[in-house]
């Protein structure tokens, strides 16, 4: 039985989707974050590092979506392999700490709308929060054709003047670099996960785009597309002049686009930002509300957070809360050593996550029949190595966490 | 599978009499036209209901469905019996949909109002 569904997303809008969740404006923070960690062309090979292992990721979640065709996504798949304790305990910090990413993301969007509108930082985040929550609210999402738009012109913007900071630089700007400490690249490579998370709620589309196999194929396209794309802007990042102590340091990919292309450049930067950041953030904060409706059905949240709104379809409690979570994480993060601190949490939850994943495709109901003991062998050895690579991550994140419990004590 | 199938219909019919004795809530689903398989993985037994501005129509086989739904038979039966949210399996995985992702909603609303869990 296949259900008649005339409007299937194709190929295309596939591929905007899971581009278009990977990619926010806080990414560019963490690119920079990365070079902060390797310089030159080894922020480049740690982000190029990180993209070849979630090729192999994608293949693990299209053999999971293939078996479990569900826009639950994660805990689906997790509680069908580990059972559903377990699965939801693998699934819940990720979902958390994409809250916290809401609310920097939610400050970077402040931060730019001062800077178009010349408003309060403040003002701007709060501006924003409110018409995401209010059309949320009213159950409008931006279609495919909005999504695909919002991220092509960022991309495309973001991808030609990261080429002319490169056409710009010296030569040798990117491959004089001293080679980093195995440890430095490893823990590099764990931070640039948080660039590529997201890119699996594409599974989450399954349902409509009527089978698994253009949901698989998209998340390999998807993969490749973010490889080159954040390896060029890894790129075009290594070769700008160090600048440590900016005001803007919230917006790193402004301050590009000012030095490659003038006040227009900046200004069109500032636009696509907030059209993605728009698109982005409206999308996970449906998605994530449905989440929490569902789980406060379980009772893991206050009963109250499953009501539906009987005429928009759209389980507004969720919102609500999910909304004001966001303001309060906008208004928690505070400053560069906190915000930092909660990216490398998210590029940990990721590995953690992937670790999962990883494990579950050589569980049951997703293996195989005669699937060979050296792929499950091969499996459990990256899914140490990612476990690994998000220590290395939240390592590198724990010191300005550990700062901040200084303060706060001092206090 | 003649026992699978027919308690599935008999879970079906238990179903849209529970939604047909909320007029109310019939109502509020004016304008809601989808065609819903349900599939059990198990058994292989299948059923469709057909409703027409929120009503349940008899004519069930008429057209290709907007909706399926699928898992295991107990899972089905649990479901149209009012004996277990939608929610729950879905969110575990071992109930899945393919269709509009509205029509869902729509559908999960109406089996959450109509559950008394």
């Amino acid at each position: 039985m296949t259900p008649h569904e005339p409007e299937r997303p194709g190929p295309v809008a596939l591929l905007a989707v899971g581009c278009g969740t990977a990619i926010a404006s806080v990414c560019a923070l963490g690119l920079v974050q990365i070079q902060r960690t390797l310089s030159g062309a080894w922020g480049v090979a740690a982000v190029v590092t990180a993209g070849a292992l979630c090729l192999v990721l994608a293949r693990a979640f299209s053999r999971l979506t293939h078996v479990v065709p569900s826009g639950a996504g994660l805990p689906a798949f997790l509680s069908r392999a580990f059972g559903r304790r377990v699965g939801l305990r693998l699934a819940l910090p990720y979902l958390l700490l994409m809250i916290a990413l809401a609310g920097v993301e939610t400050r970077i969007v402040g931060v730019l709308l001062a800077r178009a509108l010349g408003i309060p930082a403040g003002c701007g985040a709060a501006a924003f929060l409110l018409v995401a929550w209010a059309v949320c609210r009213r159950g409008i999402r931006p279609g495919y054709r909005v999504q695909f738009a919002a991220t092509a012109v960022l991309m495309v913007l973001l991808g030609v003047l990261a080429a002319m900071s490169l056409l710009r630089a010296p030569a040798g700007a990117l491959a004089g670099a001293a080679a980093p400490s195995p440890a430095a690249f490893l823990a590099a490579v764990g931070q640039a996960f948080f660039l590529f998370m997201g890119f699996e709620l594409l599974t989450s589309h399954v349902e409509v785009a009527g089978s698994s196999r253009p949901i698989g194929r998209a998340l390999r396209h998807t993969v490749w597309i973010l490889i080159l794309f954040y390896g060029l802007l890894a790129a075009g990042f290594a070769v700008e002049p160090a600048r440590p102590d900016r005001a803007d340091w919230l917006t790193p990919q402004v301050g590009m686009a000012e030095a490659a292309g003038g006040a227009p450049a900046a200004v069109a930067v500032i636009v696509a930002c907030l059209l993605a950041s728009y698109t982005s953030f409206a999308g996970a904060l449906l998605a994530l509300s449905r989440l929490v409706q569902v789980l406060a059905g379980q009772g893991v949240f206050p009963r109250p957070l499953a009501r539906v709104d009987p005429r928009r379809l759209v389980p507004a409690r969720a919102l609500d809360a999910l909304t004001l979570a966001g303001a309060l994480a906008a208004a928690a993060i505070d400053g560069r050593a906190a915000t930092l601190a909660v990216l490398g949490a998210a590029a940990a939850a990721a590995t953690l996550v992937y670790a999962g994943v990883l494990w579950a495709r050589e569980r049951p109901p997703f293996r195989e029949d005669g699937r060979s003991r050296g792929a499950g062998l091969a499996a459990a050895a990256l899914a140490v190595v990612l476990l690994a690579l998000g220590a290395g991550a939240l390592w590198e994140a724990l010191p300005p966490a550990a700062r901040i419990l200084e303060v706060v004590h001092a206090r | 599978m003649s026992t699978a199938q027919t308690e599935l219909d008999e879970a079906v019919a238990v179903f849209l009499g529970a939604y047909r004795a909320r007029p109310a809530l019939v109502a509020q689903q004016a304008g809601w036209s989808p065609t819903i398989a349900l599939r059990a993985t198990d058994t292989g037994a299948s059923a469709r209901v057909r409703f027409a501005d929120g009503r349940p129509q008899p004519d069930a086989d008429a057209g290709p469905p907007t909706l399926v739904v699928s898992s295991d038979q107990r899972t089905l039966e649990e479901v149209l019996r009012l004996r277990l949210g939608p929610n729950e399996p879905y969110l575990f995985g071992e109930l899945t949909v393919q269709g509009p992702e509205a029509d869902f909603v729509r559908l999960d609303y109406i089996a959450t109002e109509l559950c008394p869990l």
